[in-house]
């Protein structure tokens, strides 16, 4: 029985790994009242050229580039789900629970909060810091 | 050095075919045991068939004596210098297509003992398939134990036809064996169309369409056989793909990648690219080439699917579509990579049971 981690182990670890995303360094962009925003929800936010998916899962907001990396589609408008992690053969665990970004193009998945492709072990989307302030306002870093 | 004159090399030539009756006493009836007789008498042997028949009239090449070992050698073994030659007995292969399978694995097992007798036995140079009853995965396990130790068996034989798609879970116990013992588990085409369509949108209407459609069966079965996760399951395990060909594979092996980024969570099991898995674990053997117009786009096909590393020269000697080791090929083909296919690739694949046998083969050369 096989138990040779591969390219999509490595992905897996890397998407549990989550970093914090590094601050912006050109400013930041209001989302909006972090209060408002459902649970699993994503809310886009432009600046000029820029789009970017702000997202709230398990009570922590996360955000991703609105462009997938294979050919630029709109990846936050896809669906946000859950996944399998790689297991023995014909057994299903179910992981990343609601975190999953697929993109609406060809259904390339993503883990939100770290960004990490999860069909490769190479492949990211740029995550941008999140915060809210005093006021309980949400900003996004860029 | 040109590639079409025949040059002192080492070959060894992966599929080749012997072939023997049932009912003839230098056949199979010798080897079929008493409890089986009355069963054979009641004509319990049957088998479905494709319906297609060669415009020959039969699938042997008309210019060769192929019925005897000692023709076999003269007309195809030594007139090319085939080091080592894998035996396919027919129709010993296609025995697992009976429709009682303890008769199929009866006349499995029964072809398999006349192979040694006939072949093996005869010379070293014959190298052997165990052909086993897929449809009866316990019977086909039972046979592997049985003559998986054998020095000159390098492989288990099922033919293309099948039940099920072969990475089903219902021949995961075969795998497991062929693993086990360092045995390749071989396919080989022909018997398509016998339990279903050869295609699988409708039956061919001529033996030339149901030829070329030979290769969907090995598209099906390798996608199969990865997407359920065999060679995740069974990493030491070798699939040789013969008489397929290998035009086919680069795009198979790019669509399932490409399909792969976006499925991956249906197949959760597999850790990586479906190439990956094809490229370590899959070898294909060369016949029949396809011979494109322009020979250089036969040799990026080739750099496509790393026939350095994955392609194993077959003759498919004596059958009508048979290909020249010398002939075959581009003669721009680099000498090295004709190494590949005609000799290391293969050794690679059957290291485990020719090693001794070049060994072997070494200390006789030195002790004359």
């Amino acid at each position: 029985m096989s138990a040779c981690p591969g390219k999509i182990d490595a992905a897996f670890a890397a998407a549990r790994q989550a970093p914090e995303p590094p601050g912006g360094k050109r400013g930041r962009l209001r989302v909006g009242i972090a209060g408002d925003f459902g649970e699993g929800l994503c809310t886009i936010v432009e600046e000029g050229k820029l789009s970017i998916g702000v997202y709230r899962i398990g009570g922590r907001f996360y955000a991703i580039r609105n462009v997938c990396p294979h050919q630029g589609a709109p990846l936050c408008r896809g669906r946000l789900m859950s996944t399998h992690a790689p297991g023995e053969v014909h057994q299903y665990q179910p992981a990343l629970q609601g975190r999953v970004q697929r993109c609406p193009w060809h259904g390339w998945e993503f883990d939100v909060p770290s960004g990490k492709g999860l069909y490769d072990d190479r492949a990211r989307v740029k995550t941008y810091r999140c915060e809210v302030d005093a006021e309980g306002v949400l900003w996004v870093e860029i | 050095m040109s590639t079409t004159t025949l040059s002192p090399r080492r070959i060894i030539d992966c599929d080749v075919h012997c072939n023997h009756s049932i009912e003839s006493p230098d056949g199979l009836d010798p080897y079929i045991p008493e409890t089986f007789r009355t069963a054979m008498e009641l004509f319990m042997a049957t088998r479905p068939s494709h319906g297609y028949r060669n415009p020959a009239g039969q699938v042997h090449r008309s210019d060769c004596d192929y019925r005897s070992a000692e023709g076999f050698e003269r007309d195809h073994l030594d007139r090319y210098g085939i080091t080592f030659a894998v035996m396919q007995p027919q129709p010993t292969m296609d025995y697992g297509l009976i429709h009682n399978a303890d008769i199929g694995t009866m006349l499995c097992s029964a072809g398999n003992d006349w192979q040694v007798d006939h072949y093996l036995n005869r010379s070293e140079r014959y190298l052997g398939s165990i052909c086993v009853n897929m449809s009866d995965p316990a019977g086909a396990v039972r046979e592997i134990e049985r003559l998986g130790d054998h020095p000159q068996m390098v492989q288990i034989l099922a033919p293309g036809e099948a039940l099920l798609l072969y990475g089903h879970r219902f021949y995961h116990p075969v795998y497991e064996a062929c693993e086990r013992k360092g045995l390749v588990f071989a396919l080989h085409p022909g018997s398509e169309g016998s339990f279903r369509s050869s295609t699988p949108v409708g039956r061919p209407s001529s033996y030339f369409e149901w030829h070329t459609s030979l290769p969907q069966t090995f598209m099906a079965h390798t996608g199969s056989l990865v997407a359920e996760g065999v060679f995740e399951k069974f990493p030491g395990l070798k699939v040789l793909l013969t008489e397929g060909g290998y035009g086919w594979l680069a795009p198979l092996m790019w669509r399932m990648d490409k399909n792969f980024k976006a499925l991956r969570a249906t197949v959760p099991w597999l850790r990586e690219l479906p190439s990956t898995y094809i490229r370590r674990q899959v070898r294909l053997t060369t016949q029949p080439v396809e011979e494109p117009a322009n020979p250089v786009h036969a040799m990026q096909m080739m750099e496509m699917i790393d026939a350095e590393n994955t392609l194993c020269f077959s003759s498919d000697y004596p059958h009508w579509d048979f290909d020249d080791p010398f002939r075959a090929f581009p003669s721009r083909t680099p000498e090295a990579l004709m190494e590949r296919i005609l000799w290391g690739n293969a050794y690679e694949l059957y290291e485990k049971k020719l090693a001794p046998l070049m060994k072997a083969r070494e200390t006789e050369g030195a002790a004359r």
